[in-house]
């Protein structure tokens, strides 16, 4: 799926939080945007996502107007993206289980499969021994695990991932990029993870759009790998 | 994750709020199928006095056969007459015979003579009555008198009206405040549910998936309604069947018929799911917006 931003504007009142936004995205790309807390990282992945509207420009995907695009249109985007949400978004009443249950349900992956496909991505992010546990039960590492499983679930072709090493140990945090590294490069699927984390950034040779105020200020298709000995990690 | 078990989910996570909407439709059909059964009573006492001879002309003695045939053409011309029977002074007599055959001392002295001849009037709408009996009440030329249950056909059909437009009233009024019930109940689930629903649009549902659990629930609770407030009023209705019944001897009341029972219960579980629906389809529209 290919993503294009065209002079994209957004503000919420009168406060501006993107400026003039113009990237393309092709499809199977993975691509870290990075900047500091409420520089606009996340208004751009809710952009994808049409939870929120351009105030001027266009965001379009597969040929798809999202600011005017029709709801059936915009329901079959979101059923092709996994987001993983900064603040997790499950479900509170129903267990991590019933949770990658709703998003199947939703994406009408044939109702013969979704157990082993609910076994397969929740023995992935492993928790296992949790899926049969409630949100509020889950520390702030199992939620992520657990919101990148109902992501990966849906073997979406976008994968919108929102700070998600935020609340994960640093074991933790390589076995995801690694994961979510072997999804883009065997299932081809466009990766969009926003991160404070550069550590993470710089180890991947990963496309890097930098966002400052509102603004891309640097969209680096092939950053140079620096070596950082003391805390990254080669993956 | 079925429609089904996630309606059931959000019915068991708020017992009290479906139990009110359960008991508001409880109410409503309860009343519904009372006045269902009351309705059924009072059209077989119509039935019953419409069966019977409604007006009967007592002739003048001496009359031709011309004159009897005259009378009996003008009675059949009247609209909604169902039958004309003349009554001959010998068959008067034979039936005052066969009614006092228990008395011989009362038919002993009765001959044919004494009784007068009359045509018995039946009619399908009891409305014309009226207009028979004035008409033949001022034909004193031929008619001797004119009877008819003129007082218990007329506040028969003003009751059974009034009863009508009360039933029609309250199970409007009833049905209204159900209405109400379930359409405030949905829209609370779904402000309680918010934020389940807000996830489930970010991951790709339709409004129609979001808004089904909620429209099944509204039929459950109509269809539920309709099937425990019926089974109360027929169970009530079984329990003083006998007593009403004998009150209104011969006419039987309170029917025996489990056909009209089962019309009754399976219009009402249609009308309960209807009412259900469209409670909480208008609930749903008002409240989910995104």
């Amino acid at each position: 799926m290919k993503i294009k931003f065209d002079q994209v504007n957004k503000t919420y009142g009168s406060v501006s939080a993107l400026k003039n936004i113009n990237f393309d995205i092709e499809p199977g790309e993975f691509i870290f945007i990075v900047g500091n807390s409420g520089a606009g990282k996340s208004t751009l992945l809710k952009l994808i996502l049409s939870q929120v509207k351009s105030s001027s420009g266009d965001v379009v995907i597969d040929d798809i107007f999202l600011n005017n695009g029709d709801k059936k249109d915009i329901d079959r985007i979101r059923k092709k993206i996994g987001v993983i949400f900064q603040d997790y978004q499950l479900i509170p009443d129903k267990t991590i289980e019933e949770n990658i249950n709703i998003s199947l349900d939703i994406v009408e992956f044939p109702k013969d499969q979704i157990l082993s496909k609910i076994e397969d991505v929740i023995k992935k992010v492993d928790l296992l021994d949790r899926r049969h546990h409630f949100p509020a039960q889950l520390s702030g590492g199992e939620l992520q695990r657990a919101a990148l499983a109902r992501a990966l679930a849906v073997e979406p072709r976008i994968i919108l991932a929102d700070e998600p090493t935020g609340n994960l140990d640093l074991d933790n945090t390589w076995n995801l990029i690694k994961l979510l590294k072997d999804i883009n490069e065997n299932e081809k699927t466009t990766i969009i993870m926003t991160t404070h984390n550069m550590d993470i950034v710089d180890s991947l040779n990963k496309r890097i759009i930098k966002v400052e105020n509102g603004e891309i200020i640097e969209d680096k298709k092939e950053p140079e790998k620096k070596s950082k000995n003391n805390s990254s990690k080669k993956i | 994750m079925t429609i089904l078990n996630t309606t059931w989910h959000h019915i068991r996570r708020s017992p009290f709020q479906s139990m009110t909407a359960v008991i508001a439709m409880i109410v409503c059909f309860f009343a519904i199928s009372f006045y269902a059964i009351v309705s059924n009573g009072l059209s077989t006492v119509i039935k019953y006095f419409d069966s019977k001879p409604e007006v009967t002309i007592f002739l003048k003695d001496g009359l031709d056969n011309n004159a009897i045939q005259g009378i009996q053409k003008d009675l059949a011309s009247y609209p909604n007459v169902k039958e004309t029977k003349y009554i001959s002074k010998e068959k008067a007599l034979n039936i005052y015979k066969e009614q006092n055959k228990s008395n011989p001392m009362l038919t002993e002295m009765v001959t044919a003579s004494i009784l007068p001849a009359s045509f018995e009037v039946i009619v399908s709408d009891p409305k014309i009555l009226e207009q028979i009996y004035q008409n033949y009440s001022s034909k004193t030329d031929v008619v001797d008198e004119v009877i008819y249950q003129k007082d218990v056909i007329k506040s028969l059909l003003e009751w059974t009206d009034i009863i009508k437009k009360i039933g029609i009233a309250i199970a409007t009024i009833i049905g209204l405040i159900s209405f109400l019930t379930v359409f405030i109940i949905i829209g609370m689930k779904i402000t309680n549910r918010k934020e389940e629903i807000r996830i489930s649009r970010l991951l790709g549902a339709s409004s129609l998936y979001v808004k089904k659990p909620f429209l099944l629930e509204g039929m459950i609770y109509g269809a539920s309604g309709a099937i425990i407030g019926s089974t109360i009023s027929f169970i009530l209705v079984a329990l003083l069947r006998s007593n009403i019944n004998s009150f209104f001897d011969p006419i039987v009341f309170i029917t025996n018929s489990l056909d009209f029972y089962a019309i009754v219960l399976v219009s009402e579980i249609f009308l309960g799911v209807i009412l259900g629906l469209a409670a909480s389809w208008i609930g749903a529209r008002r409240y989910i917006k995104f």
